[in-house]
């Protein structure tokens, strides 16, 4: 046969193709339910945290995350817990970084006085600087913290971190502002819209 | 290349002599992307090792049934292959790699190192030397790699592969986190070593 032949060179393509793309979609297939269920398991696993709520295994997520209720108060979706005898909520926000879209869960008490946390579930900031927000110390700084005038407010300078739950502040990143301020606008953004709710709601 | 194609000689040449990050400096662009912490290069690295070896391994298998007409555009079919195969694993077994990792492995299908290999090598090789000279191309762009990550880490973050290794009053330098200091790192790497190839003779 003659391998340079236009039939030959088309018929060849063609198969070479098919084979390829029909094997990854069957390691696709095989794929899709771990890759979901690592989804899901990231995004309760940040709520849980957001909500200030311990576990530690997968299992004691699961079944902690059976109580969490989708719930919607005039047109604003919550996510509620009932945790240690008392309401929990929780909202997923996102908003524009440096580089890309910043997407958080953020935990609020009930009565809105105070924030119960946040953790951040995506984000492009830039590694070692903006992307730092994803830290461990700079999510801790949103721990009970006072929400005084309905905002949480930057420090004026970059700092390791306001761990002081009555300060309504947190320290804006060393050599990061544009993503600090970011924070600062999504928080803020999701707490105007959340806030009347949970005080209407009693 | 060199007549002999012996393993060992494939060896020198793919790690040291003919380098492909060093001395063709082909693959730059991951080299600055991912190498701010040793993980993330590390499985990054093997993912190119892999791909490099596998689709070496293919198109050397393949190479009397692909007509010339269409060869590179198999080549690239079968590293893609290849590069998909390395993001679906890492998506469903190792998910905060794949996200740290983010369009990085896909990218590994532009990576000129892999098709190089696969039009100059395995094209014309049988195959299991082929998978050899890919694994050992691979394995040359892992070491520098590698050795770029070591430093951007150490002087970076204070750490080594996440663990604390640099006291807490150690200053972070923030450059070295950033993609820049990749350049400046791999121009002091390709100095080194080329003096020490000037030292040993060889021809450079």
């Amino acid at each position: 046969m003659n391998k340079q032949s236009f039939v030959y060179t088309v018929v060849f393509t063609f198969v070479v193709a098919f084979i390829f793309v029909a094997l990854l979609a069957g390691a696709n297939a095989m794929t899709v339910e771990q890759v979901r269920f690592n989804q899901q398991i990231r995004r309760q696993r940040a709520i849980l945290t957001a909500m200030d709520v311990p576990y530690e295994t997968e299992q004691e997520v699961a079944e902690i995350f059976d109580n969490v209720e989708e719930v919607e108060y005039n047109g604003v979706s919550l996510l509620q817990l009932d945790f240690d005898g008392e309401t929990r909520y929780a909202q997923e926000v996102s908003g524009g970084g440096v580089w890309g879209t910043i997407r958080v869960i953020l935990g609020i008490q009930s009565d809105g006085e105070r924030l119960l946390g946040i953790e951040v579930l995506e984000h492009n900031e830039t590694p070692g600087l903006g992307g730092r927000i994803d830290e461990d110390w700079f999510k801790r700084q949103f721990r009970e913290k006072k929400i005084i005038d309905g905002t949480i407010e930057l420090n004026e300078q970059p700092g390791e971190g306001d761990f002081d739950p009555d300060s309504g502040r947190i320290d804006r990143i060393t050599g990061a502002t544009g993503t600090s301020t970011s924070m600062r606008r999504i928080i803020n953004a999701s707490l105007e819209e959340v806030l009347p709710v949970l005080g209407g709601e009693r | 290349m060199s007549d002999v194609a012996t393993p060992t000689a494939i060896l020198k040449e793919n790690v040291w002599t003919s380098n492909p990050i060093f001395m063709q400096v082909l693959g730059i662009c991951s080299a600055l992307a991912v190498t701010n912490l040793l993980v993330n290069t590390w499985i990054m690295t093997l993912g190119v090792v892999g791909v490099t070896a596998m689709s070496n391994l293919t198109v050397s298998l393949l190479k009397t049934f692909i007509p010339r007409k269409v060869r590179m555009m198999v080549q690239t079919l079968i590293i893609a292959f290849y590069v998909i195969i390395v993001d679906i694993l890492l998506r469903a077994y190792l998910p905060d790699i794949s996200r740290a990792l983010g369009p990085y492995v896909g990218l590994i299908i532009t990576n000129c190192i892999i098709m190089g290999r696969a039009e100059a090598f395995a094209q014309s090789n049988p195959p299991l030397i082929s998978l050899w000279d890919g694994l050992t191309s691979g394995l040359g762009y892992m070491g520098v790699l590698l050795a770029i990550a070591l430093f951007r880490e150490l002087l970076g973050f204070g750490t080594l592969f996440g663990y604390q290794v640099l006291p807490n009053a150690f200053e972070p330098w923030i450059i070295m986190v950033m993609p820049p200091s990749a350049f400046f790192l791999l121009g002091i790497l390709i100095w080194v070593a080329k003096s020490i190839m000037i030292k040993q003779g060889e021809p450079v």
